[in-house]
């Protein structure tokens, strides 16, 4: 029992940043260039995407990743609170399904094969896409339920830009951003350095260790956390070479749950990275080159005095893309793919040092017959550790309903494998080298349109439709000598309905902005294990089957307020659906003003967070910070 | 009409709200019956407390939550009955609940320990408890539920068992020793050397401590069952597993102290006085995953449970001494620790 208590707190102790409140930050319009930097913009037709708007990016310079997320899409993020993990459940799936990716290249902790929400700064990032289920699959493969994309691009423009961007708030947090933009039509240098501290000493109520609820201070949450990216970008004739380099470390106390009632535990986290990134587009007239070399360097060290645990792990992970797209004609384009990655890792959980090996190679073809009507197909094959797995493929449909309209009918089916994590197969003990990769089988169909009704009204919506038959899922469970091991056994369907709405509205100094999205998602376990007769048919623990979020934004003159409010339905925390956490409805509401003096820029704002001061909980027993405040204040000088 | 129907509705949600009252509760509990220690998952909170009736042959589940209004806590262990109060010794919170034996309304909750594990009475005002994460056995006082103090035996503590004035601690987790304790003046006294890993222990009729060494989970070292003279502090009996990747666990004994029982691969039995260990189980696992199990020191029933796939509800199953299974029952997540309730002249029903 003991060692898979090691495993387990080993698992979920990848703490966190604390993003509890959500900010209100600049929203200088500068005019920028049209940006020429290879993107990720494989929009395949008859899949879906989704770009978190800038606007909205801005509000959480100083946040995370998990706060954005869990505010401004479906995506379930599963947090034990301040100084706690942040983990993604994107359409009903698991963590390890959901692929963070910097520019395309996946930056899932390669051990755990999933990425903490809570330590990926929102500041440092400069675009976000969300690739919906198949649609991940131009990416990368393994993203069964959606890969997150966070993009650094470059402005081309002439001006040098300086922002220094302090903060203060709540439960002792302070936080930092500096961003310096400099360079011309050819050449581009971007820094941006992050820092946050946090106590994390927020007050709850303990209802749960006395028959009188007693009111408590969170203790052991604290974290310290910075970092920063550095990018260079060069452009010549059509060529465009980039060189990005993105660090980040934290330092983290983690909490106990409310239950715990012992003195000292004192356990604590760090973690550093370090990401290389090199790539050189070629622009020809009909091909396109692309070129990326990546390595990425991973240290997590995990330490519990008490239990006498010093956890220390190393992991490089190394990749190599190289694609090529040929223009075949007007409406057809095909490219092709070769992906090498190297991953390892070095653990004082692992027997030795483990290697992995992995070469995927993708074709994908995409066809239009006129404008109203689009076809891609993609296929992949994947050499994994000398063996090659059954290919994957993705085939999409795209129709425009009405001729020069933005009404759209999307349809897409797809197979998509995920390798195990370098844990699932090598965690000592219980992890398994002979797992088998899990593999989905994804069917979409969205409606999508975009109406403009006046001259100043947009209109935007979409529903989309979706099945996910995950087969061969691993999951950890107890084995001999009550040791716990890996192992393919559980088959997963998770279906659901998204919905999004936006409308904006823009005339003289006023600006609005409303934006609201639903989601419904079934996730249930279907197994023939007579064993797990109590789970069959039941949805999956923490898996909310609703999910609403609401935002509207106001701006006139120099003043901008936003308010945001998001329901999270229960979710069950037992797997025979007989217990639940009850939903709850957080909201915020962010206020500021821009000013000029001279050459310098002020954007003054105030937050508050969980405006209504919810006592909630999204892990049982984590408790969740009430009411925060922040200020904040960014200074920027353009030249 | 609408009156009818408001004093309709107030019936139905007072009569919701008294549910497992404590009158309920005390129908059953005040019976023979046997105590389930329903672990839960690590760090999940989700341990519970679940009671198997012999007077109506059926199981509560829930209990410590229906009675006092709060969660038992995370990874209850051990649960120990002395006179009318009854301990549970909750892991991963650091405290042990002190509840009333019959009603089970929480009495006092001793808090502020490092992961405890077992615990031992060892007088009307003192009790013992173990430590995985420390390296102390805890001083409890019983009559105020404080700490009163510490026995640092500079290792880890698990299983503890008293006979006249010593009290025997087994250092589990990476240990080989078991040590012993003047229960007069809280001071370590002996150690004795053991195999790997000495998991769990019992004493026999004729004051023999049993310890059950499993070897270690990296199956490095032979299980092995060792026989010591509490007296003299010797090892008078070993018994080796002869293969190597068994890892027996779990040692109980009989209500008269003559019989052994452990779990490999499912419940073996053997007398005191063997010289060999059992060849076959007495129950075969089969198709389950035997956790725990007790002994009914009264009549010899056997209770075992069942984990599952340590997720969803486990399984405690009633089996006659000699093996022929009675009757199946759910209880709760990863059911543990067995503990009986018994007022002395139950016998068999």
């Amino acid at each position: 029992m003991r060692y898979n208590l090691l495993y387990i707190t080993f698992l979920f102790t990848i703490t966190a940043v604390n993003g509890q409140t959500s900010f209100q930050d600049d929203t200088i319009k500068i005019n920028e260039v049209l940006i020429t930097v290879k993107t990720i913009n494989l929009d395949l037709p008859g899949y879906k995407k989704a770009t978190i708007d800038s606007s909205v990016l801005n509000n959480y310079s100083h946040g995370t990743l998990a706060d954005l997320l869990s505010e401004n899409s479906g995506i379930f993020i599963k947090s034990y609170g301040p100084g706690g993990t942040a983990t993604p459940s994107f359409r009903g799936t698991g963590a390890g399904h959901t692929q963070i990716a910097w520019n395309g290249i996946n930056i899932n902790h390669p051990m755990l094969g999933q990425s903490d929400l809570s330590i990926l700064p929102a500041g440092l990032i400069d675009d976000i896409q969300i690739f919906y289920g198949g649609a991940s699959m131009a990416i990368n493969s393994g993203g069964i339920g959606g890969i997150i994309n966070l993009e650094s691009k470059p402005a081309w423009n002439t001006e040098t830009r300086i922002s220094l961007n302090p903060g203060i708030g709540s439960f002792g947090r302070y936080t930092g951003l500096l961003t310096v933009k400099s360079g011309n039509n050819n050449f581009q240098t971007i820094t941006k350095a992050f820092f946050q501290s946090a106590e994390n000493d927020f007050r709850y109520l303990n209802d749960e260790i006395s028959a009188t609820p007693v009111w408590e201070t969170r203790k052991n949450s604290q974290i310290t956390q910075k970092g920063f990216i550095q990018e260079l970008y060069y452009r010549r004739s059509k060529n465009v070479a980039s060189a990005r380099i993105w660090y980040q470390s934290a330092d983290r106390h983690i909490a106990s749950s409310m239950l715990s009632q012992q003195t000292g535990a004192g356990e604590t986290q760090s973690d550093e990275s370090l990401r290389v990134l090199l790539n050189y587009d070629i622009n020809r007239d009909r091909n396109t080159y692309s070129l990326i070399g990546a390595w990425l360097f991973n240290r997590l060290d995990y330490s519990n005095p008490l239990a006498s645990i010093e956890s220390k792990n190393n992991s490089d992970f190394v990749t190599l893309k190289a694609s090529m797209e040929r223009r075949i004609s007007q409406y057809t384009r095909f490219k092709i793919l070769i992906n090498e990655e190297l991953n390892a890792v070095k653990s004082n959980n692992y027997e030795q040092t483990s290697l992995r090996n992995t070469t995927s190679l993708t074709a994908s073809a995409e066809h239009s017959t006129s404008e109203r009507f689009g076809i891609s197909v993609l296929v992949r094959e994947i050499l994994d550790k000398n063996k090659f797995l059954l290919p994957d493929f993705s085939a999409g449909l795209q129709l425009q309903l009405i001729d020069s309209k933005d009404y759209y009918l999307k349809a897409n089916i797809s197979r998509n494998s995920k390798i195990p994590s370098m844990n699932d197969m090598f965690w000592l003990p219980g992890g398994n080298p002979d797992l088998k990769n899990e593999y989905a089988f994804i069917y979409e169909l969205t409606y999508e349109m975009i109406h403009k009704t006046l001259t100043h009204l947009t209109f935007s919506y979409d529903l989309s439709v979706f099945r996910n038959s995950i087969k061969d899922m691993i999951q950890w469970r107890p084995g001999q000598y009550s040791v716990w091991s890996a192992d393919n056994i559980q088959n997963v369907n998770t279906t659901g309905i998204e919905s999004s709405l936006s409308v904006g509205y823009k005339l003289n100094n006023l600006t609005t902005d409303l934006k609201a999205g639903y989601s419904f998602t079934k996730a249930v376990e279907e197994t023939t294990d007579e064993s797990t007769n109590q789970t069959r048919g039941n949805q999956l623990m923490y898996i909310p089957e609703n999910q609403l979020n609401i935002s509207l934004r106001f701006g006139y003159g120099n003043f901008h307020t936003t308010f945001l409010s998001d329901f999270t339905g229960k979710r069950y925390i037992t797997v025979d659906n007989s217990k639940y956490l009850p939903g709850y409805s957080i909201s915020s509401v962010s206020t500021g003003i821009v000013f000029k003096l001279k050459q310098t820029l002020f954007d003054l704002n105030f937050d508050i967070d969980n405006l209504f001061g919810v006592n909630y909980q999204t892990i049982a027993y984590y408790p969740m910070p009430g009411r925060a405040y922040e200020l904040k204040l960014l200074i920027q000088i353009v030249k | 009409m609408k009156n009818t129907l408001i004093i309709l509705i107030f019936s139905v949600v007072v009569l919701s709200c008294t549910k497992n009252s404590t009158s309920e509760t005390d129908s059953f509990l005040t019976g023979n019956g046997v105590f389930i220690l329903n672990e839960g998952n690590f760090k999940w909170g989700n341990g519970s407390l679940s009671f198997f009736s012999y007077d109506s042959a059926k199981i509560y589940n829930e209990l410590f939550l229906d009675v006092n209004g709060r969660p038992l806590g995370d990874v209850p262990n051990s649960m120990i009955i002395n006179d009318y109060l009854a301990y549970i010794v909750v892991n991963n919170s650091g405290k042990i609940e002190v509840i009333n034996r019959n009603t089970l309304e929480s009495v006092a909750t001793i808090t502020g320990l490092i992961s405890p594990r077992n615990m031992a009475v060892i007088s009307s005002s003192k009790a013992y408890v173990t430590s995985m994460y420390s390296d102390s056995v805890a001083i409890i006082n019983l009559v105020d539920y404080t700490i009163t103090g510490y026995i640092n035996l500079r290792r880890s503590s698990e299983t503890i068992r008293v006979s006249d004035s010593k009290a025997f601690i087994s250092e589990w987790v990476g240990g080989n020793e078991v040590m012993v304790v003047n229960t007069i003046d809280n001071k370590v006294v002996d150690s004795i050397k053991v195999g790997a890993e000495p998991e769990s222990m019992v004493i026999d009729e004729n004051k023999n401590l049993w310890v059950l060494c499993n070897g270690g989970w990296a199956r490095n070292n032979y299980a092995e069952l060792y026989a010591i003279n509490t007296i003299t502090n010797m090892v008078e009996k070993k018994l080796v597993f002869q293969d190597k990747t068994a890892s027996p666990t779990c040692l109980q004994i009989d209500g008269k102290g003559e019989t052994l029982y452990y779990l490999e691969k499912g419940i073996h039995k053997m007398n005191i006085n063997s010289g060999v260990l059992p060849a076959l189980p007495l129950i075969p696992e089969s198709q389950h995953y035997f956790y725990k199990f007790g002994i009914n020191p009264l009549n010899g029933d056997i209770f075992i449970t069942d984990a599952v796939d340590y997720q969803q509800k486990g399984y405690v199953m009633f089996y006659k001494n000699d093996g022929t299974l009675i009757s199946i029952y759910t209880a709760g997540v990863i059911p543990g620790m067995i503990c009986f309730k018994l007022n002395g002249s139950y016998i068999e029903k």
